[in-house]
C-alpha cells in the first residue's frame, strides 16, 4: 500500500517536473526576450537601451544558459520567489497576484463543485433506480445535450435569457464575493459544465450496484427502499464517483478561464488570458504551474482516498 | 393486439427476408441498422453532413463577400438584405457564418488527420513494442490527458507563434520567396498544431488497447502460426477490427476541434481577425451584448447546434458499432 503511494508520488512528481521543463522551454525560446518586453511599451527603444538591456538581463540572469536558468528558477519557485510581472501589473511580485486572484477562482470553483455534486449525483442516483424508463432516457439524452454545448455560449445564451427577456437579475459584472447576487450566473455556469461527468459516472456505478446480492438480501428482510439506497447503495456508489475529481478539476480550470473573461471576474482564468495576451511570461509559467500543481495534487488525492473507500483496492 | 393483426405480424415476421439462407448481414449492416433507430442519432448525423457541404459550398453561395464592411449600416438588425443582420464593421453576418463553418471543418478535418496519424502511429508502436516504450508513451499521454487541455492549448498557441514567424522570416530573407511573408494562415496552422498535440493520446490509447487485445485473438495466433508478417496481422487483422471503435474516436475528435477551435477564437488566442470564426464572431458580439443581442444569437445557436450534433452522432455510431450492449 505504502509502495503503491510512493510509486504514484513518484510518477506524479516526475510528470510535474517534465510539464514545468517543457513550459519553460516553451517560454524561453517562444515567448520571446522578457527583457526586450519590458521596453517595448511604445515600440521605440535605441542603441542606449540595448546596454541598459544587457546589463538588465545580466541583473535577472537572463544571459545564462538555458539549464542554469531552469535551476535557478525552480530554486525560486521553492523559496516563493515567483518573479515580478513584467507587463501586467509592472514590477508587483507574481505570487502576490496569484494569492489575490486564486482565492476568488477557487471559491467560484467550490461552490460549483457543491451544487454539480449534489444535482449531479441526485440525477445520476434517480436515472438508475428508473433505469431505462422515460425518466432515466430524459436525464441521459438532456445530460448529454448540455455536455454538447460549450461553455461559451451556454454563459451568453443564459445571459440574454434571464438579464434581458426575464429581467430576472441585474448584468452580473465582477466581483462582490460568493454570496453577492452575481456570482450566482457564473457559478451556475461552471457547475452546468461539470454536471455531466458526475451523472454518468453516478449513474453507472449505481446500475452495477443495484444488482449487487446484499441489496437484495436488505430488500427481502424489509428493510425500506429509501433506507436501501441510502445505507446499503450510497457509500459504494459514491467511491468511483470520487475518482472524477481530476475531471472535475479540468472542468473548474477550463470553466473559469472562459466565464472569467465573460463575466469580467478577476480570478485565475481571467489571469491566464491577460498575462498570456500581454506576453507576460513570470504571470504565464506561474499559471502553468499552479495549473499542473492542482492536477496533480487532486489526481494524487484521489490515489490516496480511494483505497481508504474501497477496500477491495487496499487488498491489491 | 386483434387476431387479424396478430396473423399479418406473423405473416410478415415469416416473409421476413432476414430468416432466408441467402440473406445474411454484415457488422456493418448490423450497425447501420442499429443507428438508424436512434432518431437524435440520425438528427445529428444530418446537421454535422450539413455543416460540411455548407462549409465545401458556403463561401460560394453567401450573399456578399465576408470581408466587405459598410461602416453606415453597422449593426443592422435581421432584414430581407441581410438575413442574420450586421457587426459592428456591417459586414453581413449570415456571409461570414457560412465561411466560419469552413474555418471550423478545416480545423475539425486536420486536427483529425495530425492526431489520427500521430495516435495510429504511436499506439501501434506502443502496442507491439510493450516494455519501456509502451510504460514511456503512456506515462506521456497519461500526463497530457491529466492536463486542463485548454491551457496547455493556450500556452502552446502563443509559444509557437512567434518562432513560427521568426523562422519564416529568416525563410524570406534566404530565398526571397513571397510565400513565406504571408502570415494570414498561421493562425490555422498553429491552432491545428495545438490542438492536434492535446488530441493524439485518446486515440493512441485507443489503438494501443485495441492491438492488445486483437493480438489474444486465436484467428491472431492462427495467422502468425500460419506464417504471417507483422504487418499483414496489423493491416489485415487489427485494423479492421479496431474500425469500430476509431470511427467513433474520429467523430469525437472532430466535436472536440470545432468546440476547441471557437474556444480558442472566442478567448482571443485562436483564429484571428479579420478570418471568420464563429468564436470569434460569440466574442466581438458579447462586447455589446445588452444594446445588440441579436449579434450574439447567430454565433451562439451555430455553436451550440453544432457541437450537439457531433455529441448525438458520437454517441449513436457507440451504441451502434458495440455489438456486446446489443446481444
Amino acid at each position: 500500500m505504502a509502495s503503491f503511494l510512493i510509486i504514484r508520488l513518484l510518477r506524479w512528481t516526475a510528470g510535474l517536473f517534465l510539464i514545468l521543463f517543457v513550459t519553460y522551454g516553451m517560454m524561453f525560446y517562444g515567448a520571446g526576450d522578457p527583457i526586450r518586453m519590458m521596453f517595448i511599451q511604445g515600440e521605440d527603444f535605441d542603441s542606449e537601451d540595448e546596454v541598459v538591456m544587457l546589463a538588465l538581463r545580466k541583473k535577472y540572469g537572463l544571459d545564462e544558459p538555458f539549464l542554469v536558468q531552469f535551476g535557478n528558477y525552480l530554486n525560486n519557485l521553492f523559496r516563493g520567489d515567483w518573479g515580478r510581472s513584467i507587463r501586467l501589473q509592472v514590477d508587483r511580485p507574481v505570487l502576490d497576484i496569484v494569492k489575490f486572484r486564486l482565492p476568488i477562482s477557487m471559491q467560484l470553483g467550490f461552490a460549483a463543485t457543491v451544487i454539480g455534486a449534489v444535482v449531479g449525483i441526485s440525477l445520476g442516483v434517480i436515472a438508475a433506480l428508473y433505469h431505462n424508463r422515460w425518466l432515466d432516457r430524459l436525464i441521459i439524452s438532456t445530460v448529454l445535450f448540455i455536455n454538447g454545448i460549450p461553455i461559451f455560449v451556454v454563459g451568453p445564451m443564459l445571459l440574454l435569457l434571464l438579464v434581458l427577456q426575464l429581467k430576472l437579475i441585474n448584468v452580473p459584472y465582477g466581483w462582490s464575493g460568493l454570496f453577492h447576487i452575481d456570482a450566482a450566473l457564473p457559478v451556475a455556469v461552471i457547475s452546468i459544465s461539470i454536471l455531466p461527468i458526475i451523472v454518468r459516472q453516478t449513474r453507472s456505478a449505481m446500475l452495477e450496484i443495484k444488482s449487487q446480492l446484499y441489496v437484495r438480501t436488505a430488500r427481502a428482510k424489509g428493510v425500506p427502499e429509501f433506507w436501501i439506497i441510502m445505507r446499503h447503495m450510497m457509500r459504494p456508489m459514491l467511491t468511483p464517483v470520487v475518482t472524477t475529481l481530476g475531471l472535475v478539476m479540468i472542468g473548474l480550470i477550463n470553466g473559469s478561464l472562459i466565464v472569467e473573461l465573460i463575466f469580467n471576474i478577476p480570478g485565475f482564468g481571467l489571469l491566464t488570458i491577460e498575462g498570456i495576451k500581454k506576453v507576460d511570461y513570470p504571470i504565464i509559467m506561474a499559471v502553468a504551474v499552479v495549473g499542473t500543481l492542482i492536477i496533480f495534487i487532486s489526481n494524487f488525492l484521489v490515489d490516496i482516498i480511494y483505497p481508504i473507500l474501497d477496500p477491495r483496492v487496499r487488498a491489491q | 393486439m386483434s387476431a387479424e393483426a396478430s396473423t399479418a405480424k406473423r405473416s410478415r415476421v415469416i416473409d421476413d427476408k432476414s430468416l432466408s439462407l441467402e440473406y445474411h448481414r454484415s457488422l456493418w449492416q448490423d450497425a447501420a441498422r442499429r443507428f438508424r433507430k436512434n432518431w437524435l442519432a440520425v438528427g445529428g448525423l444530418f446537421i454535422v453532413v450539413a455543416f460540411l457541404v455548407l462549409a465545401l459550398i458556403g463561401p460560394h453561395i453567401a450573399p456578399y463577400d465576408f470581408l466587405e464592411q459598410n461602416i453606415m449600416n453597422a449593426f443592422g438588425g435581421f432584414t430581407v438584405e441581410h438575413p442574420l443582420g450586421t457587426d459592428d464593421l456591417g459586414r453581413d453576418v449570415l456571409s461570414r457564418m457560412l465561411h466560419g463553418a469552413r474555418t471550423a471543418a478545416l480545423v475539425a478535418f486536420s486536427t483529425t488527420a495530425i492526431s489520427l496519424v500521430i495516435g495510429v502511429l504511436l499506439g501501434t508502436w506502443s502496442g507491439i513494442r510493450g516494455g519501456r516504450t509502451d510504460q514511456f508513451l503512456m506515462w506521456i499521454s497519461d500526463l497530457i490527458q491529466a492536463m486542463p487541455g485548454l491551457l496547455l492549448v493556450i500556452l502552446i498557441n502563443t509559444t509557437l507563434r512567434r518562432p513560427i514567424i521568426n523562422w519564416f522570416d529568416q525563410l524570406y530573407e534566404q530565398t526571397k520567396n513571397p510565400f513565406y511573408l504571408n502570415t494570414l494562415w498561421l493562425d490555422y496552422v498553429l491552432v491545428f498544431s495545438a490542438l492536434a498535440l492535446i488530441a493524439w493520446p485518446g486515440l493512441a490509447r485507443l489503438i494501443r488497447g485495441q492491438v492488445l487485445s486483437i493480438n489474444e485473438e486465436d484467428y491472431v495466433l492462427a495467422a502468425r502460426a500460419l506464417g504471417a508478417s507483422e504487418w499483414h496481422i496489423m493491416l489485415r487483422h487489427v485494423i479492421p477490427n479496431a474500425l469500430g471503435p476509431l470511427v467513433v474516436a474520429v467523430t469525437a475528435s472532430m466535436g472536440g476541434a470545432v468546440t476547441f477551435e471557437a474556444t480558442l477564437s472566442f478567448l482571443g488566442i485562436g483564429v484571428q481577425p479579420p478570418n471568420a470564426s464563429w468564436g470569434s464572431m460569440l466574442n466581438e458580439a458579447l462586447r455589446l451584448w445588452q444594446v445588440f443581442p441579436h449579434l450574439v444569437l447567430s454565433p451562439a445557436v451555430t455553436i451550440g447546434i453544432i457541437t450537439v450534433a457531433f455529441v448525438f452522432l458520437g454517441d449513436g455510431l457507440n451504441d451502434a458499432l458495440d455489438p456486446r450492449r446489443n446481444s
